[in-house]
């Protein structure tokens, strides 16, 4: 398998990174070209045989986080925020509106949300996600922990109240 | 709101739960607790009702994510921009990104033309069946293994062995007979500490089974299925899963079914 083709295979899964990360299409793609153009140019910086995806990840998320504080912090509330301009999802998962679950997720500070969707979306482990993020795993698993709690909070279930999701115990 | 006394703060420990015990609860949905915390998480959860509702909340969190944000797998067109000393180089990777896009492309047409056997679609659909039942999941538990493989053994005319998924978290729960394409077929199921499941579907060893297969992939929607043959026998490991991971057991556990799984790579 060759370094492109490898690369290739990782696209999908970075994309979905950069729409669930920015919530804007267009930033998301022009964020994917940005990756893989640099992936490309910095080929001899990869080490054969190292997480590639974690690399490709490490690199679209120090992209990200740059281009964010270009864009001078966008308000969360902010009626022009990107992610607003998101088409929005209709339906229900285990009990949760998917609408609010959206909103929820874009009012988090984007060091939850990051760890949250690497996670939760993306399925890495706490070791892989404390390399893309370069801190310790503890640190993943303390910001996400608070990530989740925080959205829990924002979706209005408060710890201990009787919420639709109980009925998933059974 | 029934509760509103709690300050709205970023660690969201209330008094039944500490902080610790939150990330606690949150390594044990995410299977990364040894064993000895997940036996005690696992236990804690069971006993106590608040810590059974965050786990319930947790996942229903991820679950809504994860239907947010499907991976999208038309391919987007990536523009190598040539800067003059790479010139060459780019023109070069430009060729291989078109190829890996190209293959992209034809995959699933080639997929098209060389449909999935029965098996491997019966297989499939007895996990969409088996899968989401709580109460019935199996017909006999792992309890009772030594039963389950004589009975299916003996339906199945042939010996049958269970591997073990340990290593990935998976535990048996069980299995049942099921009717297959030529006689009966075995179901086996196991589980992980966050409730998700894989199947494990066996046929018996039938002469008339001409087609070989290599690990192949049969996907519906999220759910994936790995289907090979060994000896005359079909196998198919379903799961909902991420396919990196259900790759990396349907490989094993060809192995350890008597199959050469790197005959296929």
């Amino acid at each position: 398998m060759s370094f492109e083709t490898d690369l290739v295979a990782v696209l999908p899964q970075l994309r979905r990174y950069a729409r669930a990360l920015t919530g804007d299409r267009a930033w998301a793609d022009d964020l994917v070209q940005d990756v893989t153009e640099r992936a490309l140019g910095r080929h001899s910086g990869f080490r054969v045989g190292s997480n590639l995806r974690a690399w490709l990840f490490t690199i679209m998320r120090n992209l990200y986080i740059d281009q964010l504080r270009g864009k001078r912090d966008i308000a969360v509330d902010d009626e022009t925020a990107p992610w607003r301009q998101m088409a929005a999802p209709v339906g229900e998962v285990d009990g949760l509106v998917l609408r609010d679950v959206q909103r929820a997720l874009y009012c988090l500070p984007v060091e939850q949300r990051e760890v949250m969707l690497l996670v939760c979306v993306e399925e890495m482990s706490y070791q892989e996600v404390s390399v893309v993020l370069n801190v310790p795993a503890g640190t993943v698993m303390s910001r996400l922990s608070r990530a989740r709690e925080h959205m829990r909070v924002l979706l209005g279930e408060e710890p201990g109240r009787k919420s639709a999701s109980l009925k998933m115990v059974s | 709101m029934t509760t509103s006394d709690h300050p709205e703060n970023p660690d969201g420990a209330d008094s039944s739960v500490t902080a610790d015990e939150l990330r606690a609860l949150s390594a044990f949905i995410d299977d990364e607790s040894t064993d000895a915390e997940r036996a005690e998480t696992a236990a804690r959860v069971a006993r106590d009702p608040a810590s059974a509702a965050t786990v319930a909340a947790y996942r229903a969190q991820d679950n809504a994510l994860r239907a947010l944000f499907t991976a999208d797998a038309a391919p987007q067109l990536i523009v190598v921009r040539p800067r003059p000393r790479y010139l060459m180089a780019a023109s070069w990777l430009t060729v291989g990104i078109a190829c890996g896009l190209l293959m992209h492309l034809t995959l699933p047409m080639f997929d098209r033309e060389h449909p999935a056997p029965m098996f491997a679609q019966h297989a499939d659909i007895a996990y969409a069946v088996y899968a989401p039942e709580q109460r019935h999941a199996v017909e006999v538990a792992a309890s009772q293994e030594d039963h389950l493989v004589t009975w299916l053994s003996k339906r199945l005319n042939r010996t049958l062995t269970i591997p073990s998924l340990h290593e990935y978290g998976f535990e048996l729960v069980g299995g049942r007979l099921l009717p297959g394409e030529d006689g009966p077929a075995a179901q086996f199921m196991y589980q992980n500490a966050s409730g998700q499941r894989l199947t494990l579907y066996m046929t018996s060893g039938s002469p008339k089974r001409k087609e070989e297969y290599a690990i192949r992939m049969l996907r519906d929607g999220e759910r994936r299925t790995f289907y090979w043959t060994t000896d005359n026998a079909g196998y198919a490991l379903s799961g909902q899963i991420s396919e990196a991971k259900l790759r990396a057991i349907s490989f094993d556990t060809c192995a350890a079914l008597g199959g050469d799984p790197k005959r296929w790579q």
